[in-house]
């Protein structure tokens, strides 16, 4: 028994060590924290705005539909509301930016990434957005012209051009474009997995189910056996 | 209960055609299991239960998903969109594509626990040769289908992982370059490997019940081997496997599915070990991630493939410590089955299960010289373990084995 409990501990911690051990970021700056709540349906719709109004210059989020903003309660946006913004688009279609990607390859070198998963798809996830919006600087090699030198970006040059231009911003406006690119990275939280809310709230019932289960199973053990002599 | 169902007039038809009486009797009410065993004796249900998961799960996301690699806008493809529509369209597609990829690695995981137990208690000895054999039968056929499964959602990871995996055969000496072909269907990973390997995805799980079921059965032939690994033949030694193991493995299911269930619903990519955070960017054969590496429950093979120069004889030692599983039970000579009686071997096959780990751990990571020596030590103590079995008896002292339990 007691190599068994040995046995299961080293594995134990193996696992853990496993889950634990942090990937580093792609561009090696220590990440920035994201202030995101992917609940809070103020802060998610103050970010579908600036996803709407910034990002869509040029980016698409092809898997979020018109339809599903107003079908998610966590953005819940009206039918008015879901027009104005869909254009002659229709409800079911993505998020599509009116820039082609032909277009934006012609003017930036490369076509922008599509954003529906951009969250999941980078190693530090939001806190990865959150630090490349507010993290365009001056190269202090002076190499890589201003708009294009992020440190957060894996190689320091991003063809991506300040969307929110914080390179020499006011100081004034610090507060809010940090909140904007809160906000903003909490959108693409959530539609990275836009059931996630739903998923946590019916995990809650559903491990709480297993562990009464497993107690009741475990008394019904000790029971069955308590005739067997060891 | 199974008393009762027994005397009822339609068992007693039914039983008249097929004997069932006499297979819940000898199967089930009155199989003799020894009743020293520990919880390492659970992961083979677990082991069944999560194959019946994947099945299921995987039968329902069969009927959304779409092998095909065309491209679509964006920069994605046919297969990738399917699997986002599974993801955020089909009513519980989320819970069921989330069960079944947390469920890859879960599978693995108790799979290893239970051939851990095999190895500590030896389990793999006379009589049970065949019974282990099988095992690792079913082991190389669960890598295959995870590995065939993994490049289904056509994302980065599944399309240079695959490419990778599939270049190895190309070390072949001259048959090589056509086996690559016949695997890949072309000259690189493409729609028609999308085809065949979802084709394989699916006739792999059919082998791997048949094969399961050769694996019980051999079991119900040989009978459970036990933690002080000696021959039991007294009835007091024994208890019934109904009711006292059926319910000992259903609260080990209810016990493991509290895990399970925790990590599909609050941590389903598991800091991307289950699923990769790559492979959540599609497909582009146009730019090299900058590290690729397999799943973790691949990535020990994948060490010792890496640690040497030559890719040929990387190969061979990749395919030789998979193959060597299947001589164990020959290699290891000793009479004495569990490692509680046999103080060198205890030693040794907890730094085999470390070793594994180490192994797996450097498989993960981005390569450095410094973990490429630890996986060159690592792997070379992966088959000196198995070199050095025979001649263990030769010297090591036993400690008196118990006459009964």
């Amino acid at each position: 028994m007691k190599t068994t409990n040995t046995l299961m501990a080293i594995l134990a911690i193996a696992v853990m060590g496993f889950s634990t051990s942090a990937m580093a970021s792609g561009g090696g700056a220590a990440l920035k924290h994201a202030e995101i709540d992917v609940t809070n349906q103020e802060q998610l719709r103050r970010g579908l705005t600036v996803f709407v109004d910034v990002c869509m210059g040029c980016h698409s989020a092809k898997y979020m539909t018109y339809r599903g903003l107003m079908a998610y309660p966590e953005l819940a946006l009206t039918r008015e509301e879901v027009d104005d913004l869909r254009g002659d688009k229709s409800l079911m279609s993505g998020m599509i930016s009116d820039m082609s990607p032909e277009d934006a390859t012609e003017s930036y070198g490369k076509s922008p990434p599509d954003l529906s998963l951009i969250v999941p798809g980078r190693r530090g996830g939001a806190d990865y957005i959150y630090s490349l919006m507010v993290g365009f600087e001056h190269d202090p090699d002076g190499k890589i012209p201003d708009g294009n030198y992020n440190p957060f970006y894996p190689g320091g040059r991003i063809a991506m051009p300040d969307p929110l231009s914080w390179l020499d911003h006011d100081a004034a406006d610090t507060a809010e474009l940090e909140q904007q690119a809160h906000d903003v990275s909490a959108f693409l939280a959530f539609i990275g997995d836009p059931h996630q809310n739903e998923r946590r709230a019916i995990g809650c019932w559903v491990v709480g189910f297993l562990v009464l289960l497993t107690l009741v199973l475990w008394r019904l053990k000790v029971e069955v056996w308590k005739d067997v002599k060891h | 209960m199974i008393e009762k169902m027994m005397k009822t007039q339609l068992f007693a038809w039914v039983d008249r055609r097929t004997g069932a009486e006499a297979i819940i009797k000898s199967q089930l009410t009155e199989y003799p299991a020894p009743k020293n065993l520990n919880y390492m004796w659970n992961f083979g249900s677990l082991a069944l239960l999560m194959l019946v998961l994947q099945i299921v799960t995987g039968i329902f996301l069969v009927m959304y998903y779409k092998p095909s690699a065309e491209a679509t806008f964006g920069g994605f493809t046919v297969a990738f969109d399917s699997v986002e529509r599974i993801m955020r369209d089909v009513n519980f597609g989320w819970l069921i594509r989330y069960m079944h990829a947390v469920g890859a690695s879960m599978f693995f995981l108790v799979v290893y626990l239970h051939m851990g137990r095999g190895f500590y208690y030896g389990s793999f000895k006379e009589p049970r040769e065949l019974l282990w054999i099988i095992g690792v039968v079913i082991l190389l056929i669960m890598q295959g289908a995870a590995f065939f499964g993994y490049l289904l959602p056509w994302g980065q990871m599944s399309f240079w992982g695959a490419t990778v995996i599939t270049n190895l055969f190309g070390a072949i000496p001259v048959l090589g370059e056509y086996v690559t072909q016949i695997l890949v269907g072309g000259f690189a990973i493409g729609d028609p490997t999308l085809n065949r390997f979802f084709s394989l995805h699916y006739l792999f799980p059919l082998l791997l019940v048949a094969i399961v079921g050769g694996h019980v059965h051999a079991l119900h032939v040989v009978h459970s081997n036990n933690p002080e690994g000696i021959d039991l033949h007294k009835p007091e030694q024994m208890i019934p496997f109904h009711p006292y193991y059926t319910i000992k493995d259903a609260f080990g299911v209810a016990f493991f599915l509290t895990i399970y269930a925790y990590i599909v619903f609050f941590n389903p990519q598991f800091a991307g070990y289950f699923i990769e955070v790559d492979n959540y960017v599609p497909a582009n054969n146009l730019s090299t991630p900058a590290h690729i590496a397999p799943v973790w429950y691949l990535t020990p093979w994948y060490t010792i493939l890496r640690s040497f120069e030559s890719k040929l004889i990387g190969v061979l030692a990749m395919g030789g410590s998979l193959a060597i599983l299947f001589l164990l039970p020959f290699l290891c000579r000793s009479a004495v089955r569990s490692a509680r009686y046999r103080p060198v071997y205890r030693i040794m096959v907890i730094m085999f299960f470390v070793d594994v780990i180490v192994l797996g751990y450097c498989g993960h990571s981005a390569p450095t010289p410094t973990l490429k020596i630890v996986g060159q030590l690592s792997t070379a103590y992966y088959f000196l373990f198995f070199a050095a079995l025979p001649f263990l008896p030769k010297f090591e002292k036993t400690k008196p084995v118990p006459e009964g339990i």
